[in-house]
């Protein structure tokens, strides 16, 4: 056996035997690679590992006995909820217990009060629907519906929806977490009572160890309960239709919309972005990268190159297509209103409505994210992070370039800056930089660009989703903060002191960049020897 | 040098005291709380000041307790443990009104008065907590939660990244602030979380005790264009609850609150001893104020339809709401309101809760608006129990987002000269807050004695929220005696 | 093969190599089409991963396992074997996969079989013991092949010689004889001479299902040759299991494409729809039933018709020449419901799960044989969609589906019909 005959047997006392498993078959499955988010790719190859246990609880009570047998026995372990993120939710190291949440997908509402309380087995479009349901709706974050909703909620949580809903942070309500050491830290109202409805206190707010922006992979313990504020909709429904793979849900156009439109420049964009903001109008606004386009209009991937190959750096920087969604709250004239305010901001800016069609797969239950694998078999977001409008804009910018030297063997994309959105009516912006490339061929270059971003971030000032366990922590930590990571690295301690939950993490890319060959050039950084484990 | 004269080297002699009458005024607020006895007061400047102060702070194991504002209402500010009081009042700067962004920074002693009047030259507002003091501190009450009266923006949380010194004295950033040089920087400080962990969170309702603030970055909104008031006498609270989950979740409104006749003749009173008393009387007994609002480009297109909707939902479902723009018998009242809404309370009279007596303490908590009618009765029931005078409670229902949840506020005013006055309302104060908690209360702010209430029941959150200081604040100087600290 | 030469030829895991590499575990295989999410009940189709809860069971799982196997990291193993056939293949992970994505997930599971019996190590031995039945009695159940005409009942008379074909299959003829019963009068109400197969054998199903290619493919050649001999323009099915292995599994086995077969494969479904459109049959008389239908895989998802293919991946996993891709999306799905739709009387009611996001009865492709818990547990997972919506009724075009619910149904003592839609349509004429 992988983990000691007396942790398994321990173990096997919490679930019960058809719940726990260290049959190699059965581990096998959950090898993180060789396809996925970011697999492929060095740090996948390097740092993970097929679990030697996978065990599967139900309830809170049977986490926290099985991160306190862990404890007891030394058994390094990793939460995995549906594995989507890629190599950083998986094993790192042998003998290592996975312990996958399916099992624990109970769900409540209270429409009422505008929130859903599950446990991390539940994913978005199942909470999405019932939300819909319910005449309301939540953010299906980036990655799409498949995400679990807690994963998503403590890593990621934004889409162009996040136009009027914001930081998912502010989503987060009563929350169960099972720390490194076993302790159970009830948060919020679920700290004095049994309704979760409230996220914050009493005092100070202890949800700061559950996300740093973009999450700690998993690595300072395992929510099990999380209550997600739901924000009011509209009544009609949205209704899906079609036969796969051209499935999407028709909008009830008059109280929900998405108009597409072609702007003169990326300025008149931005400027549209504010001008809307100002107008508190939308529901959502984005730009869209012409890549996005062919996506949607290919029927495969052949298809996405022939109309991707048709495209030069030219095309793609005037190329200026602005998305924006509206929705209709409060009633129908309420469309009217905010459609006639648009179309006037738009006219003024030089910009052109096209046609566009009434339905949507992307967002409100983001049903094509896989999509993004179709070009090339492999993808991976280099950064994602929101700021202001007034950084993402020139933060996409300085990718693109960079990404010019490391092109082959990414794939090609003539200079596409990427996303950038409004957030929070205005106050925020948001930049997203997505990279592909052929994982059947040499892909070393890809793994010097992931690391270059990070200090192309630091040489240019500029704010990054990938901290914490994203980059090397020894790299980004004096630079941002300065030295956050050694009060990250302090809570750790605290909190894991036998280091058993997701080792290395929050180390690993440190560790990665130790082990890989081909890495050991790029460190230019001081940092003292990475544990992996106690 | 000893650590007086440490002290005094940094800031000043004059930005320095030990003298106990100087120091008499930190000792005590407007709260019950017993008086404190700080050992010093200093006044930095900027920054790099409030540094060396800790590190003096830390060296000689001394509390330290930060005070932002010039008045206070929650016992938080007032020394349980002597030390220093760390007097930010001095460091008032506005850097920078950021129009594109909708942002502004500031520093920790900027007072309401003075950076909602800088913002309105500006063309910006922020959004307000219920007429507060204008000599608070805008960034303290942010950061301890002050409940805003606007219940339409989705996304709350209005602070963005800000500036601490740890208690070992280090300067950090947070959010997007956190990267090297800014705000030279393409960062400007608009996302509060991160880097690595949400520090944001830990320092928010934690009473000075995590560490000191200096400055932050906070949204700004644009002002509205124009504005409707919709002012309605509530008899039934029940049904008005109802009421506000039909309309606030359909987003209809700007600001949105209740308030009993007793605060309501409290802040609308221009001469309280000639007036108070009859416009209490004849003030209905829950006035609902509903702020409809229009912005830029066709606000009257705005207001339309939110006024078609919410008269169709009165017709249909509410036909007891009766909404009028002023309050009944007293023209001209829905503008004040609204005025006064929109400012923090005129610094030329004293402050609302204290105007009736002089005295006036808060018991406030979070509830599902739904349940607030039963806390009522609870509340009015206990008052009567400990001879507090009846109709003398003022209570204030604050919802929240969409109505999601609401602030339920008992101010219970009393002479603070008459010692059986302060007796009673210091007992119905205790005894209505553990008896509103163990029926389900939920106190997030727990100033005083209600700190211990609070987390007896949540052991298992002061457990790690001790260890978690333990880690910022090793020799626990910050505010010792707050919270589980 | 990652790069270069490549044929989707299912005798060799090595053409699946890609596909098994790039999946990305966004379990589009296991749940319902996102799009179509009911909410917490009835969100997903994979009847395996749903059972055994641990990734290894779902396509997502056993993409890595295949990897490792052909990486030689694997035994093969009880567990493995388990893995491998605890599964219908009843397609939703192949139609949720492509909905984005281009991989074969269907064909890579079908080569995991053909691998583990080339191997010597499946099927499983109760496939063995049905196999030997094929071999000896042509049909599954080891039945005396004389029997096998047994249902025609008495006032049907097959023609010598017709244009359509009907190919009975062992189910219909041996344990569910209704379905052939109410077949073959529906053909005679419709005017429509049909002959049977002189000598008809097992279409093999289980054969090919299980991963016995060799054995499948001689009785492919045999059966598809002595179509060709009665000079039928049509075949005619009335089990889905037995469509989809004519009409895909046939031409796959031996490398042709379904039009080359020389005859047309049609479901009952597809004829009877033509039928009342040329005015043929009238389905006049009321059928008082509130019902539902379910959408049997093979008719459904797995319906498309074969097109071998051959040539090279290149740059970016590009495929050229240029792959029509099967992804479900011309299925038969609503041609049955509007059959049912037009017999009067019936009210149909949708399950939560429909068409393509159908949740598989478990019966097929040899499960129930090695797995009963499994189908059973299937089939009565179906069954609450059924209670779900309060069907008095439930349809299906499937003999396999027919049985394994009827079966289930006895055992809990709902009080539910399970009819075969030849039944349903028969007593509308």
């Amino acid at each position: 056996m992988a983990i000691s005959k007396e942790a398994y047997q321990a173990l096997e006392a919490i679930v019960g035997k058809e719940y726990i498993s260290s049959d190699p078959v059965i581990c096998e499955g959950y090898r993180s690679g060789p396809g996925g988010y970011e697999c492929g790719l060095g740090y996948e190859r390097v740092m993970t590992k097929i679990p030697g246990c996978v065990i599967m609880p139900r309830t809170t009570a049977e986490v926290q006995k099985i991160v306190k047998a862990c404890n007891r026995y030394k058994v390094p372990y990793v939460p995995y909820s549906t594995g989507w993120y890629g190599p950083r939710s998986h094993c790192h190291v042998d003998d290592e217990l996975l312990v996958d949440l399916k099992r624990m997908d109970d769900f409540e509402i209270d429409e009422k009060h505008l929130y859903a309380t599950v446990q991390s087995g539940v994913i978005y479009s199942q909470l999405q629907e019932e939300a819909m349901k319910r005449g309301c709706y939540i953010i299906v974050g980036g990655g799409g519906s498949q995400c679990s909703a807690i994963a998503n909620m403590l890593g990621d949580g934004w889409s162009p929806l996040s136009y009027r809903i914001g930081l998912p942070h502010r989503r987060i309500l009563g929350t169960e977490l099972v720390l490194p050491d076993g302790e159970l830290v009830k948060m919020g109202s679920l700290a004095t009572g049994e309704d979760d409805f409230w996220g914050e206190g009493p005092g100070p707010d202890l949800r700061g160890l559950l996300r740093g922006f973009t999450g700690l992979r998993g690595c300072l313990g395992i929510v099990t309960k999380m209550a997600i504020k739901l924000l009011p909709f509209q009544p009609e429904r949205l209704v899906p239709t079609g036969i796969s793979p051209h499935t999407t849900l028709e909008l009830p156009v008059k109280r929900v919309k998405w108009i597409n439109f072609t702007m003169p420049s990326k300025d008149s964009m931005k400027k549209a972005m504010f001008e809307m903001a100002k107008a508190e109008i939308g529901g959502g606004a984005t730009k869209v990268p012409i890549f996005w386009r062919a996506i949607a209009k290919a029927n495969c991937k052949e298809e996405f190159w022939d109309i991707w190959s048709q495209e030069n750096e030219e095309s793609i920087a005037s190329f200026h297509l602005l998305r924006v969604l509206l929705i209709a709250f409060t009633s129908e004239e309420q469309m009217d209103y905010e459609e006639k305010i648009l179309n006037e901001i738009i006219t003024e800016l030089g910009g052109e409505a096209r046609r566009t069609r009434p339905s949507d797969e992307s967002w409100f239950k983001n049903a094509d994210s896989a999509g993004m694998w179709l070009m090339c078999g492999s993808y991976v977001s280099v950064d994602y992070v929101i700021e202001t409008l007034e950084h993402s804009i020139p933060h996409g910018e300085n990718y693109a370039e960079l990404k010019k030297k490391f092109t082959p063997p990414l794939m090609p994309d003539y200079g596409d800056p990427g996303w950038f959105q409004s957030f929070e009516l205005g106050h925020q912006g948001y930049s997203e930089f997505l990279v592909y490339w052929d994982p059947d061929v040499d892909t070393d270059g890809v793994d010097f660009f992931y690391l270059e971003t990070s200090k192309e971030n630091i040489r240019k000032r500029f704010y990054t989703s990938l901290l914490g366990p994203h980059q090397p922590l020894y790299l980004t930590g004096p630079a941002y903060g300065p030295n956050y990571h050694t009060w990250l690295l302090k809570v750790k301690d605290e909190f894991d002191p036998y280091f058993l939950c997701h080792p290395p993490v929050p180390l690993a890319h440190d560790a990665f960049v130790e082990k890989a060959e081909w890495m050991r050039p790029m460190k230019d950084w001081e940092s003292p020897e990475i544990k992996h484990s106690s | 040098m000893n650590r007086r004269d440490k002290l005094v080297a940094i800031v000043g002699a004059e930005n320095f005291s030990d003298d106990p009458a100087a120091l008499e005024s930190y000792a005590k607020d407007f709260s019950l709380q017993p008086a404190g006895a700080p050992e010093y007061a200093v006044k930095p400047k900027d920054t790099a000041e409030v540094q060396k102060v800790i590190k003096v702070a830390n060296d000689h194991s001394l509390p330290v307790v930060q005070v932002s504002s010039w008045v206070h209402f929650h016992g938080a500010t007032i020394p349980k443990k002597g030390g220093i009081i760390l007097d930010l009042t001095r460091m008032n700067r506005i850097f920078e009104v950021d129009e594109f962004n909708k942002r502004v920074r500031f520093e920790a002693g900027v007072t309401w008065e003075q950076l909602t009047s800088h913002l309105e030259k500006k063309g910006f507002r922020i959004m307000m907590p219920l007429l507060p003091h204008p000599q608070r501190s805008v960034l303290t009450d942010h950061l301890e939660r002050e409940v805003i009266t606007n219940t339409v923006y989705d996304y709350g949380e209005p602070l963005q990244s800000m500036e601490v010194v740890w208690p070992n004295g280090e300067v950090f950033r947070t959010g997007s602030a956190s990267v090297t040089g800014y705000p030279d920087s393409p960062s400007k400080g608009g996302n509060p979380a991160g880097p690595g962990i949400d520090f944001y969170r830990f320092l928010q309702m934690a009473q000075g005790t995590m560490g000191v603030v200096t400055w932050t970055n906070l949204k700004t909104e644009f002002p509205t264009q124009k504005d409707k008031m919709f002012i309605a006498t509530v008899k039934d609270l029940n049904m008005a609850m109802e009421f506000l989950y039909r309309i606030l979740r359909i987003r209809i409104g700007q600001e949105c609150l209740l308030l009993n006749n007793t605060d309501l003749a409290a802040i609308m009173a221009t001469d309280m001893k000639k007036e108070f008393a009859s416009l209490r009387a004849s003030l209905p007994g829950w006035t609902l104020i509903l702020v409809i609002s229009g912005h830029f480009r066709d606000p009257d297109g705005k207001i339309r339809y939110e006024e078609k909707a919410l008269n169709e939902i009165i017709k249909k479902e509410f036909p007891e709401i009766s909404f009028s723009d002023n309050l009944p018998g007293l023209p001209g009242s829905g503008q004040k309101l609204l005025g006064m809404l929109r400012q923090p309370w005129p610094k030329e009279i004293t402050y609302w809760k204290n105007r009736y007596k002089g005295g006036g303490h808060s018991l406030f908590f979070i509830t599902k608006p739904t349940l607030a009618p039963k806390f009522i009765d609870k509340m009015e029931s206990l008052a009567s129990r400990y001879g507090y005078p009846e109709g003398d409670l003022g209570i204030y229902i604050q919802p929240i987002e969409h109505n999601r949840a609401c602030q339920l506020e008992f101010n219970l005013f009393y002479d603070p000269t008459s010692r059986p006055e302060v007796e009673r309302v210091r007992t119905l104060a205790s005894e209505g807050a553990k008896t509103l908690f163990d029926q389900g209360a939920l106190f997030t702010r727990p100033y005083g004695e209600l700190a211990k209430l609070v987390y007896d029941r949540a052991d298992g959150y002061a457990a790690i929220l001790k260890r978690v200081k333990k880690l910022f604040d090793p020799k626990n100087i910050m505010n010792p005696g707050n919270l589980c600290f | 093969m990652l790069k270069g030469k490549l044929k989707l030829d299912v005798t060799n895991l090595d053409n699946f190599e890609y596909d098994m590499s790039k999946c990305i575990k966004c379990k589009g295989c296991t749940w319902v089409d996102h799009i179509y999410m009911p909410g917490m009940t009835f969100s997903t189709r994979c009847p395996s991963a749903t059972r055994y809860l641990f990734d290894s069971y779902g396509a997502y799982g056993k993409m890595r396992i295949g990897t490792a196997m052909l990486e030689g990291r694997m035994d093969y193993s009880d567990e493995l074997l388990k893995i491998l056939y605890a599964c219908t293949l009843c397609g939703a992970c192949d139609v949720g996969c492509k909905r984005n994505l281009d991989l074969e997930i269907e064909l890579t599971l079908e080569a995991l079989r053909i691998k583990a019996v080339k191997d010597g190590k499946g099927p499983m031995p109760q496939h063995k013991k049905l196999a030997q039945n094929i071999a000896e009695k042509h049909n599954r159940f080891g039945s005396p092949h004389a029997n096998r005409n047994n249902w025609l009942p008495k006032d049907v008379k097959p023609a010598e010689k017709a244009d359509v074909l009907y190919f009975v299959g062992c189910s219909a003829a041996y344990t569910s004889p209704e379905i052939a019963q109410a077949t073959a009068k529906i053909l005679k109400a419709s005017g429509t001479p049909f002959m049977l197969m002189p000598d008809e054998w097992c279409c093999g199903n289980i054969l090919y299902s299980v991963g016995m290619f060799d054995e499948a493919q001689a009785l492919a050649k045999r059966n598809v040759e002595e179509v060709r001999k009665t000079g039928a323009k049509t075949l005619l099915l009335s089990c889905a299991e037995g469509y989809r292995m004519w009409k895909v599994d046939y031409p796959k086995l031996l490398d042709i494409a379904t039009d080359d077969l020389g005859f047309k494969v049609v479901h009952l479904v597809e004829f009877v729809d033509e039928l009342i459109k040329k005015k043929a049959l009238k389905l006049k008389k009321k059928v008082d039933l509130k019902l539902t239908y379910h959408d049997s895989c093979s008719l459904s998802r797995l319906s498309e018709p074969w097109t071998p293919w051959e040539g090279e991946r290149g740059e970016w996993g590009m495929v050229s020449p240029r792959l029509e891709r099967r992804r479900g999306e011309n299925g038969v799905y609503q041609t049955p419901r509007d059959i049912l739709q037009a017999i009067p009387g019936v009210e149909l009611v949708e399950m939560i799960r429909m068409k393509e996001n159908a949740f598989c009865c478990g019966a097929g492709r040899g499960t129930k044989e090695a797995f009963p818990d499994f189908a059973s547990w299937a089939a009565k997972e179906r069954l609450e969609e059924v209670k779900a919506i309060r069907a008095k009724a439930i349809v299906s075009t499937c003999p396999w589906c027919k049985e394994n619910f009827t079966q289930v149904l006895s055992k809990e003592g709902e009080n539910v019909k399970v009819l075969d839609i030849s039944e349903i349509i028969l007593a509308a004429i």
